[in-house]
């Protein structure tokens, strides 16, 4: 608990209401570009939301803020049993959250973890290098997904441009990560795709679509804007959740 | 689409496995150490590869990126490296962790020993029979031994600089080469904060700000947080990289040394960089496996 409260403290002076932004590139504006003339989002990146605590609208709580949500509609299309599981994640978040062990967060989880993530961006390849759990996503561009079955933690990520939003469709996952510090969860048929729509030179907006037949009755989807890192100096820096001291004396790492 | 994921598992294995060979009773008896081979037109044999490769690159001109400096981009691994100890030392054949022995990897002294200070060799010895060789703990490869670690890595060249994406443990480490200073001292980074630059053919790479969370091998050679690392990746060949790294540390050494190792190129074009995650299965390897050393928690600097 001493390292996600020190985590809450870190971010909490970050976190704002999310806003909702319609995925309609700026016209007459011009998107940086790169030499294959698709739109350029290489830079740093970073959400300002409150979605690691929880997806959804939520009041405040002592050192969480509250939070308008990212949902479409408000609420999560979960199925009885689902409803239940995330109602017992709930309630056991402070072990059971796999952030609590410092387990690579997951898509779209690492999106909005609070820490800033880098886009590298080439024609063939999209490489997003996050500062949390110092972690990596590959999207390979115009290629079929692996031959499954397999569980990544996070997922198999292959892009595609349509126009200037560069959709992303991810897929073979584990069902061990959440989406939230509330405990909405999903299963190994978690199908996730993305959408990065550059609204400016600064500002792109992301959107996730999730579909799990297990989990949900239907798909939905969340959306939010992504923040260009304006500082001359920026860089990723590192959230080495494992590494900490807290975590090394507790039973993660505790000599057997 | 590849055939990455039974590679990975391998080295997943060994990556767990390996730190432990002295606690689980190593045979190293019966096999000899596997032969070095050649790469670029050069002994993969450290002691000979680092001057025949600077031969190499006095006549190799490599590819060029749009902005006409060198193109490293692709997948690259160790070539023939040991890394079971920096030093010379004998094969070990246990099943379980495999090591093919190695001639040292240092090339300056010339006596191919760690020049540690006397307390600092005392430590180290105490090392390997008592921690966990800490990158079994899943503490991230930091430079340089996130050139030759046990897994390949690819490199990306775009205006940012250069990136390592690394199969271990499934991390970035990002290498600016746009002359922007090093970070504040008061930051550590198991990567380290490195800056590019260019000489010549040549990414020199230098870094600094390394927390002193990992050893240089299994040995349990170690650092301290004033370390310096001077890298220099120079290409001898389509397929070969010469890669040097000058560690500085007066806390732990008495003298800057050096360190040259073959990096080859992987050249499937089916190749694609899967994920490797590692903490997240450690404590059942841990559990399974019923060892008796502990997690290292860093080096005790006086």
């Amino acid at each position: 608990m001493s390292t996600r409260k020190l985590y809450t403290l870190v971010t909490a002076t970050a976190a704002a209401v999310a806003l909702w932004l319609a995925p309609i590139p700026a016209a007459g504006q011009a998107l940086p570009r790169s030499s294959d003339g698709k739109p350029d989002l290489s830079g740093v990146w970073q959400t300002v939301n409150t979605a690691a605590w929880n997806v959804l609208p939520h009041g405040a709580q002592f050192g969480i803020p509250a939070g308008l949500g990212v949902v479409e509609g408000d609420a999560l299309p979960y199925n009885a049993e689902a409803a239940a599981k995330q109602r017992e994640n709930f309630a056991n978040r402070a072990t059971a959250d796999p952030e609590s062990k410092c387990f690579l967060p997951g898509v779209p989880r690492a999106t909005y973890m609070g820490v800033p993530f880098q886009i590298l961006q080439t024609p063939t390849q999209i490489s997003m290098v996050y500062e949390y759990a110092h972690t990596l996503r590959n999207v390979f561009m115009n290629t079929p997904h692996l031959e499954g079955p397999i569980e990544f933690w996070m997922g198999d990520s292959r892009g595609r441009w349509e126009g200037d939003t560069l959709v992303v469709d991810v897929v073979h996952f584990n069902s061990e990560t959440w989406f939230d510090r509330a405990g909405n969860h999903h299963s190994e048929e978690l199908h996730v795709v993305e959408r990065y729509t550059p609204v400016s030179a600064n500002h792109i907006t992301y959107e996730a679509t999730i579909e799990d037949p297990k989990v949900f009755t239907r798909p939905w989807k969340m959306s939010m804007p992504l923040y260009r890192r304006m500082e001359r100096n920026i860089q990723i820096l590192e959230y080495e959740c494992y590494a900490f001291d807290e975590v090394l004396e507790g039973p993660l790492h505790r000599a057997p | 689409m590849t055939m990455q994921p039974a590679v990975n598992i391998v080295g997943a294995a060994l990556l767990v496995a390996a730190p432990f060979a002295a606690e689980l009773g190593g045979q190293t008896a019966d096999k000899p150490m596997v032969p070095y081979g050649q790469l670029g037109g050069c002994s993969e044999k450290p002691a000979e590869f680092h001057p025949c490769a600077i031969e190499k690159a006095k006549t190799f001109t490599p590819p060029r990126m749009p902005d006409g400096t060198p193109d490293f981009r692709g997948n690259w691994a160790r070539s023939r490296v040991s890394t079971d100890d920096l030093e010379e030392h004998p094969p070990i054949w246990m099943g379980s962790y495999d090591d093919p022995g190695g001639v040292t990897m240092i090339v300056d002294p010339a006596d191919g020993k760690v020049p540690q200070q006397p307390w600092a060799k005392a430590l180290q010895l105490t090392h390997r029979p008592t921690y966990r060789d800490p990158q079994s703990s899943c503490f991230l490869p930091s430079p340089p031994r996130q050139a030759y670690g046990p897994m390949g890595y690819q490199i990306l060249q775009t205006p940012a600089g250069l990136t390592f994406l690394q199969e271990q443990s499934h991390a970035a480490r990002v290498v600016p080469t746009d002359g922007r200073p090093h970070i504040s001292p008061n930051i550590l980074l198991a990567f380290g904060d490195s800056r590019g630059r260019w000489e010549g053919n040549t990414l020199v790479v230098d870094v600094t700000n390394i927390r002193p969370q990992i050893w240089f091998d299994h040995a349990g050679h170690f650092y301290s947080s004033a370390v310096h690392i001077l890298e220099r990746w120079t290409m001898i060949a389509p397929d070969a990289i010469h890669y040097t790294a000058t560690i500085t540390d007066p806390k732990v050494f008495t003298r800057p040394w050096t360190i040259a190792i073959p990096i080859r190129r992987n050249n499937d074009p089916n190749y694609e960089l899967l994920e490797s995650a590692c903490i997240e299965g450690a404590r059942v390897e841990y559990t399974e496996m019923g060892l008796k050393t502990y997690p290292y928690y860093g080096a005790k600097i006086p």
